[in-house]
């Protein structure tokens, strides 16, 4: 393991990737601990500390994992990505929706890229819609709930709008470092800057239940370990459908005639799922917050306040398990598409053994992929649940470090980037991490 | 002193925005993100893009140095 590393930083090409990789995070952690100008940082700081006593700022759950912290000290990356992250899904829905850009996404490279581009927009978008959220929520003393020292220096309206914007602006940067990693360094920008984040938090909670309870501390360890180690299991994991193909003489060199597979991820739709119902589950709550200053209380805000704000109740736990399974089927029905798969076969002389080409290959490979697909989707259900079991349970913070979304970000992406490098590895040497 | 500042950092920061929109996208989406294979970069940036890159890194550098000067000049 340690002479890849050394390898890895042997080689040039390599080298300078990782660093550069490394210099961008820098970069990024720096933006997340600077705060914005205009932030009374120290009174922040207090107010952070209550509210971590008191288990009250955990109602921002999932953004304030994606943002690693930087959202609640309100710093010039506080809104991280998610901005870019809602885009991208709303942008995934719309695309099953819109016939327009149904059209663009088949049109292969020049559509995506024009996707992409309009992902880019809608993030910015999104990004002056929440930042006004949050400075707005923050001038009004509702940031933190029960701490009473003034969040912001002055309030008049200039001050607040030069943090907008700043923080908007702080979205684009990192959108553009995300894309500058994905371009000159090492693996998905985007997807190591949400692993960062994750990461960044994860040594001052594991101090926190060090510092509560040293027994829970190596359960908690233990937990996590096994944890990690059947995520790795169930992400490697994958069904090999064989394929042969045809021989054919073209003049005189002879084509195909090689035998490969198919292989069908358990988990072919990665986190996405859970990312998708966490976002939607966070509705209810910015509705609530939206409406709680109201005197009159109506009937709906109020079951809803009751049933889906909390992790704790039967109801939420019940409507993030279906939606988890919903969009697992929503989303492998959508990167994979069986007719086509199978179109492609056919046109290069392909078949899996035993199954006619064209329409049967389809349909069985539709049949295979269902069924593998069940076990995948309750999976990401169960592992998503832990945490939110274990607030019930044993009442851990919700921001549990070996939280199921943390873990799965975290197993997703580190194989995927270490992978890559492998790739890039093995164009010079044979060995590599993985063996 | 203080307005000035500001004004310069609401100044950078929008045109931060215009340039970052103005590259061309590179991150590929959502699909690429988790697990959905390499994304293969045609390498070869145009001069267009290059010195795109260049405007856009001395903004970012001039964005950098407004937010830290402002907060300096407005600490408590």
């Amino acid at each position: 393991m340690l002479t890849a590393i050394t390898r890895a930083f042997r080689t040039p090409d390599l080298r300078k990737k990782l660093l550069f990789t490394l210099g961008i995070i820098a970069l990024f952690r720096l933006g997340s601990v600077l705060p914005t100008p205009g932030v009374h940082a120290e009174n922040v700081r207090r107010c952070l500390e209550q509210a971590q006593a008191g288990d009250a700022g955990n109602i921002y759950g999932m953004v304030q994992l994606f943002s690693g912290g930087a959202l609640l000290k309100l710093s010039v990356f506080a809104l991280g990505i998610m901005p870019y992250i809602t885009a991208s899904i709303i942008l995934q829905l719309l695309v099953v929706v819109i016939p327009r850009l149904e059209a663009l996404k088949k049109e292969g490279q020049a559509g995506t890229s024009k996707i992409t581009q309009y992902t880019r927009y809608l993030t910015i978008g999104l990004a002056v819609l929440q930042s006004t959220a949050f400075v707005a929520l923050a001038r009004s003393g509702q940031l933190f709930q029960g701490c009473s020292e003034p969040v912001l220096l002055n309030d008049d309206v200039f001050t607040v709008v030069t943090m907008v914007i700043t923080m908007t602006a702080g979205t684009a940067v990192i959108m553009w470092l995300g894309e500058l990693i994905t371009d000159r360094g090492v693996g998905n920008g985007m997807s190591i800057l949400i692993f960062t984040q994750v990461i960044a938090v994860f040594p001052s909670e594991l101090m926190n239940i060090f510092r509560r309870n040293a027994f829970t501390f190596a359960i908690v360890m233990v937990v996590g370990i096994f944890m990690i180690a059947a995520v790795v299991f169930v992400e490697q994991a994958q069904r090999r459908i064989p394929v042969q193909y045809a021989k054919r003489m073209v003049g005189r060199r002879m084509y195909g005639g090689t035998s490969t597979y198919i292989p069908l991820k358990v988990n072919q739709a990665g986190i996405i799922p859970v990312i998708f119902a966490s976002s939607l589950l966070y509705l209810p709550q910015l509705v609530t917050t939206l409406f709680a200053t109201q005197t009159q209380q109506n009937v709906v805000i109020q079951w809803i306040s009751q049933h889906l704000v909390t992790g704790d109740t039967p109801v939420y736990m019940a409507t993030f398990f279906v939606l988890i399974i919903f969009f697992t089927y929503f989303y492998v029905s959508i990167t994979f598409n069986p007719p086509e798969v199978a179109d492609n076969m056919k046109k290069y002389g392909g078949f899996i053994p035993g199954i006619r080409p064209g329409r049967p290959t389809a349909e069985y490979l539709n049949y295979v992929l269902t069924r593998l697909t069940a076990p995948g989707a309750l999976y990401l259900g169960l592992i998503s649940m832990v945490p939110i079991v274990a607030l019930a349970v044993a009442g851990a913070s919700q921001n549990f470090p070996f939280g199921g979304t943390s873990i799965l970000i975290m197993v997703g992406v580190g194989l995927d980037t270490v992978k890559q490098i492998e790739s890039q590895l093995q164009q010079r040497n044979y060995e590599g991490f993985l063996k | 002193m203080t307005i000035g500042i500001s004004i310069a950092l609401i100044l950078s920061s929008m045109l931060m925005v215009l340039l970052v929109l103005l590259h061309k996208g590179k991150g590929g989406g959502l699909s690429d993100m988790f697990g959905g294979g390499f994304s293969s970069s045609f390498g070869g940036s145009s001069v267009v893009e290059r010195n795109l890159d260049r405007l856009t890194i001395i903004t970012g550098a001039v964005w950098f140095i407004c937010i830290i000067a402002l907060g300096l000049i407005l600490r408590p």
